[in-house]
């Protein structure tokens, strides 16, 4: 029992350190203990956790396609688009619920259409999921005329904006359920494992008598609804549906997911991966802005950080290959 | 029928299958009985590999009829063959890289294990009943080719496999490994499993099958106990003609010292010092992970060693990576032909030119009819057989591939040409012609260094062969005065 548990720690803090972006969290974690800001009060590391949420929930369903070899760059419009259908549907006259569940069907069905034409059309993810992006951008523009939509429906707004036991956000219990069940999903379920196994390698797969097609393109309709759930936590919590939102939240879920060590070849990775790659990002966001750093600066940084985090990564993997 | 049937595990008769010109198998017939070892042989192109896709459900037959174990086989998908009881183990592995052990064992059945615990212990105790204490989480890019070899056994076992096909099973492993593997299949037979062995290596099939097929272009020549045949009968059988000799006469024209290699040391290596001379095949033995390989790769640049330690023509050569190698005139044939040596969606041409490329350009521009002119000579002077220069590599035989590269590095006159396994996978007419061409080679003033993991074809080519053992250089040998059994021991260490 002593040696499986010391086993289990080594186990794990090797995985931990394999992975840059765990390190880089630790860095900064140090870091802001010299500084005089208010990063550590519970009212600060509470509030990442909720700015965090929207696009960690993107994340988990991004990091289903990616694990499978994929990728998905439609989740910002997705997001979008399904803010304003929930709104608009609720303005129209439409029962809350059934609002929400229109727009998550509405991701969902995004992400079967995405998922035809790369799964079962064999096309190239990046591509088609980049232009059905741009497409969903225009639609929601036709949609809203490019204005801003609100809700008058003021329900609405406490789904995200509440507070459990007046502390803890709501949007921070919504990630953590979703990223549970993502990580259940993939971990426990013959699902998640062949996910694993066509992403590794495809062909194998396929001979080993997993339902390939129909596996993968499952993965990009859950991209597709999770982005949707993730759109309408943010109008909720905005109150407002609008096209302009997440015109880089594409990238920066898909970087996230890279940068927390799920790799674009597929097979590798997982939520906890996801997780702590998006947590990089909004960390050092919280971080900059706790510092006072210019908004450009702030961006140049941001940039530093996820190309130094990926050849780190890539050079530590070299390191290890070349090593004769 | 049943009755006489009953001994039979696998049936096929009048099996024909053609692709757009070519006529892949005519009206084959083979019997496999129950417990037995059943060898296969042919050269690359005689219709094996294909006849192992029709059974496993790769491929849909034209015509015939397949019975196994009793039952007709119509259509059929790979799932649905390994769950009738007949497993394949391909050349190339049907593993998944990025998966641990276990996981891969039971791919596609993660439910019916009851999920990660009840995987790892069933794979446990499946690797064990054949003696591979392999630990279950491992993953298998970590594993080398033996221990996958081990895997797609256990794989095989775990579907209760009453039929397992092995396609050419020994062409990564040490004779060490090969020995373990015999005995797996002996304790299979044991078991009362059947295997299909197929192999271009004829003395395995001498030592392990009880009856052999052999083919040859898409038809079965025949069926015999082994017993019946001489090796001799049995490659001309395979070849459609008798081959006289299998190795070309030894070339004799070592001349003075060509290069160099003074103390190299890394991780792995450890003080390794040889000289090479002008027109010389010095043969590399050794047992694989001994660092054969590691040692050309240093040489080329292809790994980083500190320092310089090789010198060519008396002079230093500063060589980083393998560019430098190949502006000093030495080429490298990779281990690996299908992941080093080719871009295998690339057309022959391509390939070939890939080396020699700025000999045809002039300003930046490529001279296309100069590159297909170069393409269309090394084809016609290496015999590659292929439809045109524009074919892509792929789709040619492993033989033929080879020919490709050995084209790329002929085209820029190498001083030094060094080939790590030039005829794995290779069938014995194609590697006639690869040791006619390293006779060229050396004649033509060009020397080589071999690696190979078979004894016989590094003993009957080389001029000198230096073993090497656990990263040292353990002994040099005059290969006409000594023994194979000499050699081995000093490899062995």
């Amino acid at each position: 029992m002593q040696t499986s548990i010391a086993a289990f720690g080594k186990r794990t803090l090797r995985a931990l350190t394999k992975q840059k972006a765990v390190i880089a969290i630790l860095a900064m974690l140090i870091l802001m203990l010299f500084f005089k800001t208010n990063f550590y009060t519970s009212y600060n590391l509470l509030s990442i956790l909720k700015d965090a949420a929207v696009n960690e929930i993107i994340a988990f369903g991004v990091t289903l396609t990616v694990i499978a070899a994929g990728c998905d760059l439609s989740v910002g419009g997705v997001m979008c688009l399904s803010g304003i259908v929930s709104i608009q549907l609720m303005n129209g006259g439409m029962n809350m619920w059934l609002a929400i569940l229109v727009a998550v069907l509405v991701g969902a069905l995004v992400g079967f259409i995405n998922g035809f034409l790369v799964v079962q059309q064999k096309t190239e993810a990046f591509i088609i999921t980049l232009g059905m992006g741009m497409l969903i951008k225009g639609v929601n523009q036709q949609l809203t005329d490019a204005h801003p939509v609100s809700c008058t429906n003021m329900e609405f707004m406490k789904i995200a904006n509440g507070k459990i036991g007046g502390v803890v956000p709501n949007l921070a219990i919504y990630m953590i359920v979703i990223g549970l069940l993502t990580y259940a999903l993939l971990r426990y379920t013959s699902y998640g494992r062949n996910l694993y196994a066509l992403g590794g390698d495809y062909d194998v797969a396929k001979y080993s008598g997993i339902n390939v097609i129909a596996t993968k393109w499952t993965a990009f309709i859950l991209s597709g609804a999770l982005a949707a759930v993730a759109g309408v936590l943010l109008s909720s919590k905005l109150n407002t549906g609008s096209s302009i939102y997440g015109d880089d939240t594409a990238l920066m879920v898909n970087c996230g997911v890279v940068v927390g060590g799920t790799s674009f070849a597929g097979g590798v990775g997982g939520i906890m991966q996801s997780f702590v790659g998006l947590m990089v990002l909004q960390l050092l966001t919280n971080c900059m802005n706790m510092l006072g750093i210019a908004p450009y600066l702030q961006q140049v940084c941001q940039g530093v950080v996820i190309v130094a985090i990926i050849w780190l990564d890539c050079f530590g993997r070299k390191r290890k290959r070349e090593d004769v | 029928m049943e009755k006489k049937d009953s001994g039979i595990i696998l049936s096929i008769r009048d099996v024909s299958k053609s692709f757009p010109g070519v006529k892949a198998l005519d009206n084959v017939s083979i019997e496999i009985e129950r417990g037995i070892v059943h060898g296969i042989v042919g050269e690359n192109g005689a219709g094996k590999s294909t006849l192992m896709k029709i059974l496993s459900g790769v491929y849909t037959k034209d015509t015939g009829k397949v019975m196994f174990d009793g039952e007709t086989i119509e259509h059929t998908t790979p799932i649905e063959s390994l769950n009738r009881g007949l497993s394949i183990i391909y050349q190339e592995f049907n593993l998944v890289n990025t998966m641990s052990v276990g996981e891969n064992i039971f791919l596609g059945r993660f439910k019916e294990m009851n999920g990660m615990r009840g995987t790892h212990a069933e794979a446990r105790k499946l690797l064990d009943s054949i003696g591979c204490d392999i630990d279950t989480r491992t993953l298998v890019g970590d594993l080398s080719a033996a221990e996958k070899q081990m895997l797609e056994i256990t794989k095989a076992l775990s579907f209760n496999s009453k039929l397992i096909i092995m396609d050419e099973p020994s062409s990564s492993l040490t004779s060490d490994e090969l020995k373990q593997l015999f005995a797996i299949i002996g304790d299979l037979k044991a078991r009362g499993v059947s295997i299909i062995y197929i192999s271009h290596k004829l003395d395995e099939i001498f030592e392990l099958c009880d009856i052999v097929t052999v083919m040859r272009d898409g038809h079965v020549i025949d069926t015999k106990p082994v017993g019946e045949l001489t090796r001799a009968e049995m490659i001309t059988k395979m070849v459609g003609r008798s081959i006289e000799h299998e190795y070309p006469e030894r070339p004799r024209c070592v001349g003075d010292t060509l290069m160099e290699v003074r103390s190299i040391n890394t991780h792995k290596l450890h003080d390794i010092s040889f000289e090479l001379k002008k027109g010389e095949i010095l043969g590399f033995v050794g047992l694989v992970g001994a660092g054969r390989t590691e040692i050309v790769r240093a040489i080329c640049g292809a790994d980083k060693v500190k320092g310089h330690h090789v010198l060519v023509e008396g002079k230093p050569a500063r060589i980083k990576k393998p560019a430098d190698a190949k502006k000093i005139g030495i080429g490298l044939l990779p281990e690996d032909r299908k992941l080093q040596g080719l871009v295998l969606r690339f057309s022959v041409q391509s390939n070939i030119v890939m080396a020699s490329l700025d000999k045809m350009t002039r300003f930046g521009f490529v001279n296309s009819s100069r590159e297909k002119e170069i393409a269309e000579r090394q084809i016609s002077n290496l015999g590659i057989k292929t439809p045109s220069a524009q074919t892509t590599v792929l789709s040619l035989s492993g033989g033929n591939q080879q020919k490709c590269v050995v084209g790329r590095w002929l085209e820029i006159n190498p001083q030094i040409l060094i080939m790590d396994e030039p005829t794995r996978g290779i069938d014995v007419g194609a590697k006639y012609e690869i040791y006619v061409l390293m006779k060229q080679v050396v004649e033509n003033g060009g020397s080589i260094i071999m690696i190979s993991s078979e004894l016989p074809e590094v003993l009957n080519m080389s001029n000198r062969v230096l073993t090497i053992c656990e990263g040292r250089i353990t002994g040099e040998f005059n290969p006409e005065e000594v023994s194979a059994q000499t050699i081995m021991d000093s490899a062995i260490g």
